[in-house]
């Protein structure tokens, strides 16, 4: 499988990476089973948060089976320096590791969560006091939020190694400040950091609870997925084509081979096939039924 | 709303900034926000759709440094009231297929009058179908309702190399072609729109051939839902200055 640099860290990152979330959903054999097929397509970048149910328990046993294949990518959304410290602890006892290798503050939403997480008394001083201690390698950031907040924390943690954040046709075919995830991949590539893209398999939001309770969705995802294998594979070659270091697998453990054959066989898209899943989805989602043309 | 890439990809390498612009059969009203932020100084939006000319007003009407720039007229191309030698850069985003040759041959006529010299032309539209693209059954219904209530066509898909010789014979010359989509997304939108155009030609067809029409224009819509078939074109010539 094709392998990426990790920004300037010395990581070559397969172009998927694993969302260990997936193994929240299966029993600990079905778990063992999954980590073993998926490093079987050579997949050798992971990624796992506390907050994934029991996935860093259930990703544990081969975990430090294969510790050495696995490049480690874990998050914290606490944001002062004792709770940092203490999920970090947590997660490295939960996962029964030594180190990881990556650990990503998680989910920043907020100017005043960068405030706080920077400050003397923030979550980036534990994560620098972990990384002088050996027990992680490198600081990256994770976020759906403006890409304004984010390109603003690249220019304020200035050891930023990696950075997380939506891309996908639907994001791509939006043009205002709220979707300009472009100019974090620029600005990122600008400044050698690693980049992973979330929610490139999206189709939709969920229908409201009240039409489709949680209990009756069909797949264990935060957004309504694309399925089909081919559709798949179409959103794997345009995110990777975007020039992500890597992409990450959707949560639900039933659309994780289908990505990895995706991720196995992916050609770069054409720029002409490009615009032409942007369009697609820009004309589902447009208020002019009436157009005929592209 | 956004401007397609469609159009940014086919102005990206156009010198629009500053330019008095045409653009020819306005439609929604993508091109020409695509001009006027590209920085046209001018754009004439030309249409003969009252719908249309209204929905591409009212697309710039929120934004003055846009709307005061914009001119629609609600004109046929072939018949058009502006200057001779009057245009710096004219678009023409999806028209051509909805012209039979007969009027693709009279708006090259006018595009050739108004333009001043030095003017560049662009011309964004679809290659002919492939043979097994499912939405060409649909494209036939319309055409054949069209026909018969109003003796040509609705569409009409040229190859790029015949809109090329017929801009060429005509004093341009051809800079470059480049594709916008290749496979075209035939969304659910768009086939539901061509069937209710289908369905229009057809209430003006004879006896109950045009129910017929309506009714399998409505029901390959359906059948077909959505398609990814096709190329989208971008050809772009100049005249001497």
């Amino acid at each position: 499988m094709e392998t990426r640099p990790l920004g300037d860290t010395g990581q070559d990152s397969t172009v998927v990476t694993f969302g260990t979330i997936a193994l929240n959903w299966l029993e600990q054999e079905g778990a063992d089973q999954l980590v073993e097929h998926v490093l079987d397509y050579g997949v050798n970048h992971f990624d796992v948060a506390p907050t994934y149910g029991d996935a860093e328990l259930k990703l544990g046993p081969k975990l430090r089976q294969h510790r050495e294949e696995i490049f480690l990518g874990c998050k914290t959304q606490q944001r002062d320096y004792e709770g940092a410290w203490g999920m970090l602890e947590r997660s490295l006892d939960r996962l029964g590791v030594d180190s990881i290798d990556l650990y990503q503050v998680h989910g920043l939403e907020y100017d005043d969560e960068l405030d706080e997480i920077t400050g003397d008394d923030g979550a980036l001083r534990a994560f620098r006091e972990a990384r002088a201690e050996g027990l992680i390698d490198h600081i990256g950031l994770t976020s759906h939020s403006e890409p304004a907040l984010v390109l603003d924390a690249i220019d304020r943690i200035d050891d930023l190694d990696s950075l997380m954040f939506p891309l996908n046709p639907v994001v791509a075919a939006k043009d205002d400040g709220d979707h300009d995830y472009e100019a974090v991949l620029d600005r990122a590539h600008a400044a050698d950091i690693g980049t992973l893209g979330i929610k490139a398999f999206a189709a939709g939001s969920w229908p409201d609870t009240d039409d489709l309770p949680e209990a009756d969705r069909p797949f264990a995802n935060w957004y309504r997925p694309v399925t089909a294998p081919d559709e798949i594979r179409r959103r794997f070659d345009f995110a990777a084509s975007q020039g992500l270091t890597s992409v990450v697998s959707v949560g639900d453990p039933k659309l994780v081979t289908m990505i990895l054959e995706a991720a196995a066989d992916y050609e770069e898209m054409d720029e002409a096939a490009q615009r032409s899943l942007i369009e697609r989805v820009r004309h589902d989602d447009s208020p002019v039924p009436e157009q005929l043309h592209h | 709303m956004a401007v397609p890439s469609t159009v940014t990809t086919a102005l990206a390498d156009r010198p629009v900034e500053g330019r008095r612009c045409l653009e020819a059969g306005a439609g929604v009203g993508n091109a020409t926000a695509g001009l006027l932020d590209a920085g046209a100084e001018r754009v004439y939006a030309v249409t003969n759709d009252r719908a249309h000319a209204r929905t591409t007003r009212e697309r710039v009407a929120d934004d003055d440094t846009r709307s005061d720039r914009l001119a629609v007229l609600e004109s046929d191309l072939r018949t058009l009231a502006l200057s001779d030698d009057s245009i710096e850069l004219i678009t023409a985003h999806g028209l051509c297929n909805v012209l039979d040759p007969a009027a693709l041959s009279a708006v090259a006529a006018t595009f050739r009058r108004v333009a001043a010299p030095g003017c560049h032309l662009v011309i964004d539209d679809y290659a002919p179908l492939p043979a097994t693209a499912s939405v060409r059954e649909l494209f036939a219904v319309e055409n054949a309702a069209a026909e018969l209530a109003t003796g040509g066509p609705a569409l009409t898909f040229y190859p790029p190399d015949a809109i090329r010789r017929c801009f060429v014979g005509g004093g341009w010359s051809f800079d470059r072609e480049r594709t916008l989509l290749d496979p075209v997304p035939w969304t659910a939108d768009h086939l539901s729109a061509h069937a209710a155009a289908a369905r229009d030609h057809a209430a003006g067809c004879p006896g109950d051939l045009g129910d017929r029409l309506a009714t399998r224009a409505d029901r390959l819509a359906t059948a077909i839902g959505s398609e990814s078939a096709g190329r989208m074109y971008s050809l772009a010539f100049r005249l001497s200055a």
